[in-house]
């Protein structure tokens, strides 16, 4: 099957495209809590090495912020 | 905290457009707006790296409902790379060098006018995932990836 016509996702895409824009960000958005990442009001990082490093060391390598 | 509605991007626009502030919806949340259909929780903006925007993106924040100390403020202003705030009517991320893009013009010029707002293109979308190389931007690709060749069909 080619990956970039995957006609399973490709309904959905369609069926996403009759829904309301209101109701499409509705239903995209899901707000569940991420350990760690959630756990600071505000973070900064001077460079996005410094950043995936952060990331890497710090939280759980199953919320997939991970490149190994 | 709430979870991102429609009504809060409109925010984002008028806000940042009364500002000034030069930006792209990025990121899945950007790919949302093009019509992608999938799930995320935050909002990816790519904000200019100039010391004009970056006052003016302060300004704009403010006024969205982010509490800042005058410390964060200052940091803002000064120009990090990447920003996380969780501390605002929704979760946001801000992005000021993103994997895969060289110059924010470049972006800013392939952009793509939707609903309102500018959205930076599906390609700069994925080609930013692509050189993240995250587990979770190797999980979604090739979701994306279709998501995009179905927008070339349907635009």
């Amino acid at each position: 099957m080619n990956v970039e016509h995957n006609p399973q996702d490709w309904e959905d895409f369609e069926a996403a495209a009759r829904r309301s824009i209101e109701q499409h960000v509705r239903n995209s958005f899901i707000k569940t809590y991420r350990p760690v990442l959630d756990d600071a009001a505000y973070r900064s990082f001077d460079t996005m090495e410094e950043y995936r490093r952060w990331c890497k060391h710090n939280l759980p390598a199953w919320l997939g912020y991970n490149r190994d | 905290m709430a979870t991102f509605e429609f009504r809060n991007a409109q925010e984002i626009g008028r806000i940042c457009g009364q500002y000034g502030v030069k930006y792209l919806f990025f990121g899945k949340s950007g790919a949302i707006l093009l019509g992608y259909s999938d799930t995320t929780q935050d909002v990816d903006l790519y904000v200019e790296k100039q010391t004009a925007n970056c006052a003016k993106l302060v300004g704009a924040l403010v006024e969205l409902g982010f509490r800042l100390s005058e410390e964060e403020q200052q940091e803002i202003r000064r120009g990090k790379d990447f920003i996380q705030l969780r501390n605002g009517p929704f979760d946001l991320d801000l992005i000021f060098a993103p994997d895969g893009i060289e110059r924010f013009d470049d972006a800013w010029n392939r952009r793509v006018e939707k609903h309102g707002f500018p959205v930076a293109n599906i390609d700069d979308i994925v080609g930013s995932k692509q050189a993240a190389n995250r587990q979770k931007d190797k999980e979604s690709l090739p979701r994306l990836l279709s998501f995009r060749e179905w927008l070339r069909k349907n635009q």
